[in-house]
């Protein structure tokens, strides 16, 4: 039994950490040792049940040794300031007054697309529509939004120095037209993090390392 | 908070308390198993084992097996089961030879049996 406990205890453990490697992304909206444990527990649950040659006892005493290591991390996060840090991790500013901050964004594993997905699903269909936007620790996004904001749709044109032909040919913007932007801004293609035109012709554009800008581009038709 | 630390608190002294105890059971069941196995072991080797015998330690086991099934897994237990059975059959049909080596077998099995449920290195990974 001492058996059971300790593997359950290495299991735990082991998840946890990879749970916390993995970043906010795979972590949904619960703490990750909480998403370890539901994650756990159904298995535990179910494998003494379904299988008879396994004593019920190896399931119940896995899952009391995950009841106990929850309430010892538990009261660890509650006493132990850094301890929470470790465990349940820090919220990441990932948008401030420069525009986004690729640093953060890479550190917890996610690209310009899943924030511009998490923005959209709070409500934010803009990048510059808030001062600041945030990643709790349990991975949910949230924001300061700006009092004034822009309520047209943005296409993302250029993605991490990638050019999304597929969006131009939506929006009707001519491949010279990018490129012409980009030699005004004196940047190469590989160089710009993110760029967005919304219907109105209204150009976010960052660069890596460095503020965002706004600018207008000439459209084929507004939408 | 405090609720919890006390549940907390309690929930480890009875799980300890229950290691401790399964370990204890376990270790002294399969004892009880080898020390039978190994009498009539010595009886079958003078040829002097005879059906009597041979059920006594079985009805010992079977017995012991009912309640060892909360705590090990049930294949386990048959594998005991089935050694003991053909060495059953064969001290009944006075073939003492094969009965030596499947009462062998058995004694290894009853010994090193708990040592998979022990706390060591090779068992927990």
């Amino acid at each position: 039994m001492t058996l059971i406990f300790l593997r359950t205890a290495i299991i735990f453990i082991t998840l946890l950490l990879i749970m916390r490697l993995m970043g906010k992304s795979q972590i949904g909206e619960m703490q990750p040792f909480e998403f370890v444990i539901t994650l756990l527990i159904a298995e535990l649950a179910c494998i003494p049940m379904a299988d008879t040659s396994i004593p019920l006892l190896y399931g119940i005493v896995a899952i009391v040794a995950i009841f106990i290591l929850h309430q010892i991390v538990w009261l660890l996060d509650l006493w132990i300031l850094p301890f929470k840090n470790v465990i349940c991790g820090k919220p990441s500013i990932v948008i401030n007054k420069d525009g986004i901050d690729e640093f953060q964004l890479k550190k917890n594993n996610l690209d310009v697309s899943d924030l511009i997905e998490s923005m959209r699903t709070s409500g934010y269909f803009n990048l510059d529509d808030v001062y600041y936007g945030l990643y709790e620790a349990n991975g949910t996004f949230s924001a300061l939004e700006k009092q004034e904001k822009t309520y047209t749709l943005p296409v993302t044109i250029i993605e991490q120095g990638k050019m999304i032909d597929n969006n131009l040919d939506i929006c009707k913007i001519e491949r010279d037209a990018v490129n012409k932007l980009l030699k005004e801004q004196n940047a190469t293609l590989r160089k710009v993090l993110v760029m967005t035109v919304d219907g109105n012709g209204r150009v976010y554009f960052q660069q890596k390392g460095k503020p965002y800008k706004i600018l207008h581009i000439k459209l084929g038709y507004s939408w | 908070m405090v609720k919890s630390v006390i549940y907390t608190v309690v929930a480890i002294i009875l799980s300890l308390s229950f290691f401790i105890f399964s370990h204890i059971y376990v270790k002294k069941q399969f004892e009880e198993l080898e020390t039978s196995v190994t009498v009539l072991y010595n009886k079958t080797e003078n040829k002097e084992a005879n059906r009597e015998d041979a059920y006594a330690v079985r009805n010992a086991w079977d017995k012991n097996k009912e309640s060892l099934h909360i705590f090990v897994p049930h294949n386990d237990i048959s594998y005991v089961d089935y050694w003991l059975n053909e060495a059953c059959s064969l001290i009944y049909t006075g073939n003492y030879d094969l009965a030596l080596a499947k009462l062998e077998v058995l004694k290894w099995i009853s010994k090193t049996l708990p040592k998979g449920y022990s706390l060591s290195l090779e068992n927990i990974f």
